[in-house]
């Protein structure tokens, strides 16, 4: 009979109806995101070796790492991350040995001004603090050098004269025999 | 006073929405029969093939994401798989599995839009809406793995990024079962459809021989009576592990190519019930150099995508980055037939045989 198979057709969206929704009311109402999920990027500065593996890493050249080096040490004095070329495929963060670089759960990434779509993730302060914090620990590393230098002249100073004076007694023990 | 007479020319797309995608074709009509058509494809061409040149073997699999993005989990095993085969490296037990599950996941999900696309095509958006709900929930599966939905970028040379995240299996075993009782539901909803039927059945017919001279693949083939499939002809991966049938259709018309799509479905389904019932455990990633040097020399392998057979071809010359890379894409080379098969249908039907090839842009301008 014609007709038949729209009517099967029929019950079965009839059937649905009564059904709960499947769609969710979106600003309000928000679905769980996996813990994977790659969503905006997030830097950890602190973290940061200056490695530049992550701006190998990247197919689309979107991020650029500048470095100073203090003390030979390397010290990230800007870290840039241009999302609007991002491919959101997560070979930085795969490739970050310190776990710097992380991709969180925000999705919503519409920006008001095109400029705000580049992301600058360090500011002055930043560095300016890990700057002081590595002359800081390479000037404690000096004093405590120079102290333990000064130890050692003294122990070995020490040792000589303990010997010499071993060497003194050992003669005269030699002597006395 | 006589009428004049004369042929119209029609613009189909690139921006309409039966064409799925930027796709367009120049219709010569003679009043609404097709006389001749024209396929211009190219509005999507990004040079993927050229930029791989410019990126290391890894840096390759983001973009091959962009190929077919409807299963891009497939367009990384294609890539992935050439690699491997032109370093020999041998891919961890449990990274084939994932693979084949997530694959055979993506080959649903493109079935799904295949399946979905092709009623709304015709006027029934009910189909549409129900086939996407189901995809959804691959599409949430995918996300628990790696992040993405729809660019995965999941599959590494030598194995996978990740392991299965916790949880993964039961969800994925849930969803199979539902999918059963779906699959039960889009025939009831499409297929059974009188008007669809109508619209459907013995709508630009392709004969086995053409097809195969045509070069052409996948479930457009199979539906022509040709029992081509990779998985079986010529098993790559673990597929021989698996009871699996390849469905076939006879008629070569637009409803054999939907319905073939149905049923590959179901046997996509036993696939993944059988590798997630017998997952072993172990390492997810091969033991490989740290920078991905392969000798020189060149490499082409094969798999079954959704769409059909996908080639990757690659030449390398020694050094970190690929000297050449090429994509065989099944849509397009699928594609190549089209002015063909629309002439003499109504143009009403060229939507229907467009819908019934299934083609993604991302794949055929490439």
């Amino acid at each position: 009979m014609f007709g038949k198979g729209l009517l099967k057709g029929m019950k079965i969206t009839m059937v649905r109806f009564f059904k709960p929704k499947e769609t969710v009311q979106y600003p309000e109402v928000r679905l769980p995101l996996p813990d994977r999920f790659l969503g905006k990027p997030e830097f950890y500065y602190d973290k940061c070796i200056a490695c530049n593996q992550c701006v190998a890493a990247c197919p689309n050249n979107v991020i650029t790492l500048k470095t100073e080096t203090v003390e030979k040490k390397k010290i990230v004095t800007q870290y840039y991350f241009d999302q609007q070329y991002c491919l959101f495929c997560g070979l930085c963060a795969e490739a970050c040995p310190k776990d710097a670089l992380k991709f969180t759960k925000d999705f919503e990434l519409t920006q008001y001004k095109r400029q705000d779509i580049k992301l600058k993730f360090v500011n002055p302060e930043q560095v300016a603090k890990k700057k002081a914090e590595v002359l800081q620990a390479a000037l404690e590393k000096q004093a405590a050098q120079e102290k333990q230098a000064a130890q050692e002249k003294q122990a070995s100073a020490d040792k000589q004269i303990a010997s010499e004076k071993q060497a003194a007694g050992n003669e005269a023990a030699a002597g006395v025999c | 006073m006589a009428v004049r007479q004369e042929e119209f020319v029609l613009n189909m797309g690139p921006q309409h929405p039966s064409t799925h995608g930027v796709f367009r074709i120049v219709l010569t009509l003679d009043g609404e029969t097709v006389v001749k058509a024209d396929p211009v494809p190219g509005y999507l061409h990004r040079g993927i093939e050229k930029l791989a040149e410019a990126r290391t073997y890894t840096q390759v699999i983001p973009y091959t994401d962009r190929l077919d993005y409807l299963a891009s989990m497939l367009m990384n095993w294609g890539y992935v798989q050439a690699v491997e085969k032109l370093m020999g490296i041998e891919v961890p037990l449990r990274a084939e599995y994932i693979r084949v599950i997530v694959g055979e996941l993506a080959r649903i999900a493109s079935h799904l839009v295949a399946t979905g696309a092709m009623a709304s095509d015709l006027g029934g958006l009910t189909g549409f809406l129900y086939t996407f709900r189901d995809r959804e929930e691959i599409l949430d599966l995918f996300e628990m793995v790696c992040g993405s939905r729809l660019t995965a970028s999941y599959m590494r040379i030598g194995g996978v990024a990740k392991d299965l995240p916790e949880g993964f299996v039961p969800k994925a075993k849930e969803f199979l079962k539902k999918f059963t009782l779906s699959l039960a539901e889009y025939n009831g909803l499409i297929t059974g459809n009188e008007i669809f039927q109508r619209r459907t059945k013995n709508v630009g017919i392709l004969s086995a021989e053409k097809a195969v001279d045509m070069s052409l693949s996948g479930p457009v083939l199979r539906a022509s009576g040709v029992g081509h499939d990779l998985r079986k002809v010529r098993p790559y991966s673990i597929y021989p592990q698996f009871e699996f049938e390849v469905p076939l259709r006879t008629n070569g018309d637009c409803f054999d190519r939907y319905y073939l799509r149905v049923l590959e479905m179901a046997e996509s389904v036993k696939i993944i019930e059988q590798a997630l019932a017998s997952l072993p455990e172990g390492p997810v990633m091969a033991k490989i150099p740290r920078i991905i040097k392969p000798p020189a020399g060149e490499v082409y392998t094969e798999i079954e995508s959704s769409k059909g057979i996908m080639g990757v071809y690659i030449v390398s010359d020694g050094s970190p980055k690929p000297y050449r890379v090429h994509f065989r894409r099944p849509s397009f080379i699928n594609l190549g037939y089209l002015a063909e098969m629309v002439r003499g249908w109504k143009v009403a039907d060229v939507v229907a045989i467009l819908g019934s090839l299934d083609i993604v842009l991302g794949e055929v301008d490439c």
